[in-house]
């Protein structure tokens, strides 16, 4: 696929959405649309290679087969056996600028296709890492053949001081009777941009099961939009964002019920300190016809800080009557009473926010849905935990 | 179930009890908008420049602004030069000074609506200024407020004798260009409410006002504002019913609540505009504007409301709570059928320290009729303490029926504590076969359980109101399960 001119990409860059729409009602891409836009009057060559080796803490303590894709590109892939890895023919235009924009410019589009039940889970290492502004591009589809079931953990990093963006698109399609578990983990770097697009097609008697942590990037915007189409599907998501200084995350999600009988659930939470803004929106349509649809969304939230503010949207829309759709959302902070009990039997403050805070993310720790990351997963997150609280202002002082 | 689908059918397809009109001469402008029309409507109430200046301002920004299209609702777009902007009742000039004056086939009307005028009036101790069409036709029970000090009249005779009272609060809390259709009604306001409780006085009766819209093609664009001072108390009922019509009527209210220091105002509202028929013909168009402004400290505004009727809604009573510990309240059931729709629900703007806010919205949806509850909570970065609570629960009745909830949360306080519930479900098959098998009929079993899901918004009607609301409710939906 030739790349477009350069026109045509910043006519494309300049059709970002924008606070007016709805769906970004929270998010400004602003800092995506600038990072594309010098990238582009930069005119970089060949993008340097990434250095795999710095993530390498993470393939090695997740024991999974991994595929690296250094700023967009296939490096290194030993798919284990019923798994195998080409290119894909085509990538869809899809229905968005940033889909457009992805499209235009990926060079691999990566498709994966698991035959049979797999043990060892693949890992996609995303990382991208410039000494210059760039923008990677990365398309990747995970096919699951009828009957067939593996684990997928996408762990996405950044390294370098430049202005990076990164755009991702991951598609699951779920054959019949097949389950596909999927953990994805945000690590980027502090001052980068993300905004990735996971698109899932469950099929009949299929099950997803899904666990995102978001814990770097400046400006990050995930979706997942998760089709319903056959009856019988299980769909079952959690997501955590972890959220300091200088930080934005916005989590779309849209679970399309076209049939029933089927179920969904979702679970975000997330933990905010110091000046941050985090975004969820959860939306769950039942379509007319789909009866006997089962849609739970929870979203929970610790807000610790004066500067942080959360925008929390749980939306339902429902065109039938045989069904059963609730959502809760909770904005709070650390119960005093809980932090006094612990500091009486002597931990310090900090020790004490540490361990209430982590006992919040853990819930989702522990239904990680691919064993071999658990571990990793939780120590990913107490290093992260401990940084935040760090900051956390002490109110008796 | 052949017979049981056949029954309910008969039941859903019950007509609007209320569905008449009264040949009473009136003389309306004809159709169209431009700013002759604002000051034909101005200089027919004998307004004051002031007011005229106000009005033809709000219908300029009017003429800058586009019609929100964001709710969730759908109908062709309204030729708003195709409507009259004034009707009055014919003896407009000679104004009945007592219920003895009033046209008698008006009062008819209110009889065949089941609300004899000054019988319910006296019986229930309750005054009620009776809208009908655009202008106020009764006033009654004055003496008695007037001796505690309250103003309870029309809008027309608050401009014309209590200008200081109307010219400071009037717009404070929906500008003029706070929307589409606040603009619209701040230009062209037929009539209305206006209600002013002096300082410490408890507001000695409730106060109510009944509307109905009796002429065709005429828009009813009612201005409500009610202040309560430092430390008064008033509970304010608005209850509605009209006749049926063909084509529809646009009915753009605005409702201003002022609450100072101390001081509660309770704001109940009963709506049963015509929806229209089984096909979605005729019907209200209701897009109102209603905002409480909880000014002062300790201040609480309530507001509870039973919307059964209206072919489209859209409406969402807010509450700004700028004052330390002010409390806002929303209570609603809201009841679509047919092809109604309604995109309603609340704004709880925490501002001050110390506030908070109750939401309760019950939603029934059956028929081919689409709701949606729609809900904005913002704590301010200043509103320490804040603390809300939402329960928004929806019943479907029906396979083509909608239900949708879209609840925004903007919380930028860390000492906030917001929680957000919400559910959707029909009937269980369970709890009805439950009451089948101890011998209630169907109707019964779910009149039973939908005034149960009701429960919690009824309690907070006063008495006369949540008969009406009961009833009404039995009206749009006996045994409408299947």
């Amino acid at each position: 696929m030739s790349r477009p001119s350069d026109d045509k990409l910043r006519e494309i860059v300049a059709r970002f959405p924008t606070t007016r729409e709805e769906d970004w009602k929270y998010t400004d891409l602003s800092r995506a649309r600038d990072i594309a836009a010098r990238w582009l009057e930069e005119k970089p060559a060949a993008a340097a290679s990434a250095s795999p080796d710095r993530a390498a803490a993470i393939t090695d303590s997740i024991d999974a087969a991994w595929l690296v894709i250094a700023n967009g590109e296939l490096q290194t892939s030993r798919p284990p056996d019923g798994v195998t890895v080409g290119k894909v023919d085509y990538i869809p235009l899809g229905d968005s600028a940033l889909a457009e924009f992805n499209a235009a410019l990926v060079s691999d589009g990566i498709r994966i296709r698991v035959s049979g039940k797999v043990s060892t889970p693949i890992g996609l290492l995303l990382i991208d890492s410039a000494e210059r502004t760039s923008v990677s591009q990365a398309y990747v589809e995970i096919e699951f053949d009828d009957g067939a079931s593996a684990g997928v953990i996408e762990y996405h990093a950044s390294r370098g001081r430049a202005d990076q963006y990164a755009n991702t698109f991951v598609t699951f399609g779920i054959g019949e009777a097949a389950s596909a578990s999927h953990v994805r983990i945000q690590d980027r770097g502090r001052q980068h941009v993300q905004t990735s697009k996971t698109r899932v097609r469950v099929g009949k008697d299929a099950s997803f099961s899904s666990a995102s942590f978001d814990l770097g990037g400046c400006l990050v915007r995930n979706d997942i939009d998760i089709d319903i189409a056959r009856p019988g599907a299980d769909v079952s998501f959690d997501g955590l964002y972890l959220a300091g200084d200088g930080q934005h995350i916005d989590n779309h999600t849209r679970v399309d019920h076209r049939v029933g009988p089927a179920t969904s659930r979702q679970e975000y939470r997330g933990i905010l300190n110091g000046r941050c803004r985090c975004v969820w929106n959860g939306k769950a349509i039942v379509h007319e016809g789909a009866d006997g649809t089962d849609a739970d969304q929870a979203n929970h939230n610790l807000l610790l800080s004066e500067k942080a503010e959360i925008d929390a949207k749980p939306e339902l829309e429902i065109y039938t009557d045989d069904v059963k759709c609730s959502h809760g959302t909770t904005v709070g902070q650390l119960d005093e009473t809980a932090l006094f009990y612990l500091r009486s039997r002597g931990l310090d403050r900090n020790a004490a926010i540490q361990v209430l805070t982590h006992a919040f993310a853990a819930g989702l720790v522990t239904r990680v849905p691919v064993p071999a990351a658990r571990d990793a997963v939780s120590s990913l997150i107490e290093r992260r935990l401990e940084e935040l609280a760090v900051t956390i202002e002490d109110e008796e002082s | 179930m052949a017979t049981e689908t056949e029954q309910l059918e008969s039941l859903v397809n019950r007509r609007y009890e209320h569905g008449f009109v009264t040949d009473i001469a009136t003389e309306s402008l004809p159709p169209g908008l431009d700013e002759d029309v604002v000051r034909a409507i101005s200089a027919r109430k004998n307004e004051p420049q002031w007011l005229l200046e106000w009005r033809l301002q709000a219908y300029r920004q009017w003429l800058e602004m586009d019609e929100p299209e964001w709710a969730h609702v759908h109908y062709p777009k309204i030729d708003y030069n195709a409507i009259s902007y004034f009707a009055a009742p014919k003896s407009d000039d000679d104004r009945p000074k007592s219920l003895d004056e009033v046209d008698p086939k008006l009062l008819e009307t209110y009889d065949k609506l089941g609300i004899p005028l000054h019988e319910r009036a006296r019986l229930a101790g309750v005054a009620v200024d009776a809208v009908f069409d655009s202008v106020s036709v009764a006033t009654t029970f004055k003496e008695k407020l007037s001796e505690a000090g309250v103003i309870f009249c029309s809008f027309s005779e608050a401009v014309a004798e209590h200008p200081e009272l109307v010219r400071q609060y009037l717009g404070s809390v929906v500008p003029r260009r706070d929307n589409y259709f606040a603009a619209l009604n701040s230009a062209v306001f037929s009539d209305g409410s206006f209600v002013y409780v002096p300082k410490g006085v408890r507001c000695p009766m409730e106060l109510s006002t009944y509307f109905r819209i009796n002429a065709a093609n005429t828009g009813q664009f009612e201005r409500t504002l009610v202040v309560a001072d430092e430390g008064s108390y008033v509970s304010y009922l608005e209850g509605c019913t009209a006749p049926m019509r063909d084509e529809n009527q646009l009915h753009a209210a605005v409702v201003e609540l002022v609450a100072l220091e101390d001081a509660e105002i309770k704001y109940s509202t009963v709506q049963n505009w015509y929806p229209g028929d089984e096909n979605g013909k005729g019907g209200i168009y209701n897009f109102v504007t209603k905002r409480g402004d909880c000014r002062g400290a300790n201040s609480k505004i309530s507001w509870t409301q039973v919307e059964t009727g209206s072919a489209i809604t859209w409406k969402y009573p807010s509450c700004l709570l700028r004052g330390a510990n002010s409390v806002g309240e929303f209570y609603s059931v809201a009841v679509t059928n047919n092809l109604q729709q309604a995109d309603t629900g609340t704004k709880m703007i925490h501002i001050g320290p110390n506030t908070s806010s109750t939401i309760v919205s019950k939603g029934i949806s059956a028929g081919r009729a689409q709701q949606a509850y729609r809900g904005l909570v913002k704590v301010m970065p200043q509103a320490r303490g804040a603390r809300n609570h939402t329960q928004c629960d929806s019943l479907l009745i029906g396979k083509d029926c909608g239900a949708h909830t879209f609840p925004y949360m903007e919380i930028r306080n860390p000492s906030a504590k917001v929680e957000h519930e919400a559910t959707t479900s029909k009937i269980s098959a369970n709890q009805l076969f439950y009451c089948r098998q101890r011998g209630i009929s169907e109707e019964d079993a779910v009149n039973m359980i939908v005034n149960g899901f009701c429960k919690e918004v009824f309690k907070e009607l006063p008495m006369e109101f949540a008969v009406e609301a009961q009833a009404l409710l039995n009206v749009s939906l006996e045994g409408a399960v299947g």
